[in-house]
């Protein structure tokens, strides 16, 4: 089993982008995922967050992650906005990051992580669709550390967004895959 | 295996149009307003052959779909919440006028505070309606439980309305990987709807609903009563044919690793997935613990509780309500009953209110506090097992000493 946080602000696709990864997951890789979602007041550009848990057999749990496994943040800026993305690492846990910027990275590093993925996921985003919603970029993002197949995440994009606007995504996603750094 | 990424409000929807619908009258309500809306979709582009009436309350939304189904057509409506406590009159009618409707109700805190976000205690209020109550664990469960409570309610010996709760957010707004049986199967399953009893029909004009002097009235409340006990046959020979058609076992109670429990916790809803989960993990560390989980609520399957749990020691029992003025909540109260004369400790334990979230931690917590009373190493009993420390200070209005 295998928890999942990630982290956005409003707008950006946040939980989007939870259940086109567990659609990739369930429905192309013959595995199980789901997505526990935190609703709350919504607003644009503030904190928002939410969960998936992803595991080879039925999952049971319907509660929130406590201690993620993989962190994604799709908006660095959170960590402004008293959002503590370490909160409940473990020693093994996994961080993928939307950002290049040699500052955030250093302050990104403090929190340890075992293992730390960065690109520029809102940058791929603006370059292949025009926008800046980072979400088809950093779902590609997510399956260069391994734990989905890149073909499983174009498809299930494909699913979820027009054929313009999929094809599009399903690019970005191919594009941060593509570059994503490993520190 | 016709697999689909399904969040809970799209499953009972899927169940709705499987179960061929023909008249939806809905008002939308957070966390249930995707139901209300997407079969105002499905209607609209010809994808639903129903009739959809909007309405401007919940109350109308329970009188139109009562009265629709009368006329010889299953109908459809959803809520939660205030929504359902707004239905609260017309409910009993539903039940009274033996009218097999059944709704979906996206479980959500009543007020006040005000609150979005989910526990039982708006079904739990109407737990004594006359309507029969069946608690999700997953999003599989919101399909099946809708198609089997649909066949349950409908016959012969039963005819009563039938609620399908999930917990709101925790399993509406959660995306899972659903196995959507095929429409030709479930026409098999569930045949055609036929009125029975009562019925409106302009060619042929009845009373429905009329006054009933008290020379009448035990003995139509005394049918309804009759019809529960039946409920408690018919829904396990129902779920034994759903499982030879569509593969998955159902059960009224799930007995999880209890056979050799020392302790038991008795648990509803989406928190029993959890649950179950914590009783793996620690019985991997040698402890015997086990989970009953109440699928069917209304009617109460108190003799197959009282089978299940008659030899274990100590019971917990996890409301998802208050229960205020009671030392814990109907659930516990309803489960010490049933195991009433056996020699087992019954503790009430109170939770995961107003979207308080149930994690493994807080089920340890109760199974650790169950082990320990066993073992006659405490007298501490947690009852509201997650409030805060500083619980009197939170937002504080009035001082109370």
């Amino acid at each position: 089993m295998l928890n999942l946080k990630f982290f956005g602000t409003g707008g950006q696709g946040v939980v989007t982008a939870a259940k086109i990864f567990s659609t990739a997951v369930s429905l192309y890789e013959d595995k199980y995922a789901k997505t526990v979602p935190a609703y709350g007041h919504e607003r644009r550009n503030a904190p928002v967050f939410t969960d998936v848990i992803m595991a080879d057999e039925p999952i049971l749990v319907n509660s929130f992650v406590y201690h993620p496994d993989l962190v994604l943040v799709m908006d660095a800026s959170i960590i402004d906005k008293n959002v503590d993305p370490g909160a409940g690492k473990h020693d093994g846990t996994i961080l993928v990051l939307n950002s290049e910027n040699p500052e955030t990275l250093e302050r990104y590093k403090q929190y340890g992580f075992k293992e730390f993925y960065y690109v520029d996921g809102t940058g791929i985003a603006v370059e292949t669709t025009g926008v800046g919603i980072p979400n088809g970029s950093m779902l590609g993002a997510l399956a260069a550390t391994g734990i989905v197949k890149i073909e499983s995440i174009e498809k299930a994009i494909l699913d979820f967004f027009s054929k313009k606007a999929g094809e599009k995504n399903a690019e970005a996603a191919r594009r941060a895959y593509a570059r994503i750094k490993k520190m | 295996m016709a697999y689909k990424m399904l969040d809970g409000n799209a499953a009972a929807v899927e169940a709705m149009v499987l179960a061929r619908v023909k008249v939806i009258s809905a008002y939308p309500i957070t966390p249930q307003s995707y139901i209300a809306e997407k079969l105002a979709d499905l209607v609209a582009k010809g994808v639903l052959d129903a009739e959809y009436i909007r309405v401007e309350s919940e109350h109308t939304a329970m009188t139109a779909a009562t009265t629709a189904q009368l006329t010889g057509v299953r109908a459809a409506t959803a809520t939660s919440s205030v929504g359902l406590a707004l239905m609260h009159e017309v409910l009993g009618m539903t039940a009274g006028i033996r009218m097999p409707v059944v709704m979906p109700v996206v479980n959500r805190a009543l007020l006040s505070p005000w609150s979005l976000w989910c526990d039982h205690s708006d079904t739990m209020d109407e737990r004594d309606s006359g309507w029969m109550q069946f608690y999700c664990q997953d999003v599989q469960d919101i399909i099946d439980l809708m198609l089997v409570a649909y066949k349950t309610a409908e016959h012969d010996q039963v005819l009563l309305p039938a609620m399908v709760c999930f917990d709101g957010f925790f399993l509406s707004h959660s995306m899972q990987k659903v196995d959507v049986p095929e429409q030709e199967l479930v026409d098999n399953f569930l045949g055609e709807y036929k009125r029975k009893n009562l019925y409106l029909d302009t060619s042929d004009p009845m009373f429905v609903n009329d006054l009933t002097p008290p020379e009448d009235y035990t003995e139509f409340k005394y049918q309804m009563k009759v019809a529960m006990d039946n409920a408690l046959q018919v829904a396990p020979e129902v779920m034994a044919e759903f499982e030879r058609s569509f593969g998955r076992k159902l059960s009224i109670i799930e007995e999880f690793q209890t056979a050799d429990a020392d302790v038991v916790l008795v648990t509803l809803g989406s928190m029993s997935g959890t649950a179950k989960q914590t009783v793996l993990r620690l019985r991997e560390k040698g402890l015997k613990v086990g989970l009953l989980r109440i699928v069917l609520y209304r009617p109460f399957p108190f003799k197959q509780i009282r089978e299940a749990l008659k030899n274990v020691k100590v019971v917990g029992v996890l409301d998802r309500s208050s229960g205020l003025g009671l030392p814990g909540g109907p659930v516990w109260v309803e489960v010490s009953c049933a195991l009433s004369g056996c020699g087992a400790v019954v503790k009430p334990y109170i939770g995961g209110l107003g979207g308080r979230d149930v994690p493994e931690s807080t089920i340890e917590k109760i199974f650790n506090e169950l082990l320990a009373i066993k073992n006659q190493e405490t007298e501490t009993h947690t009852s509201w097992i997650d409030t805060k420390a500083n619980a009197m200070d939170i937002r504080e209005v009035l001082k109370v000493v």
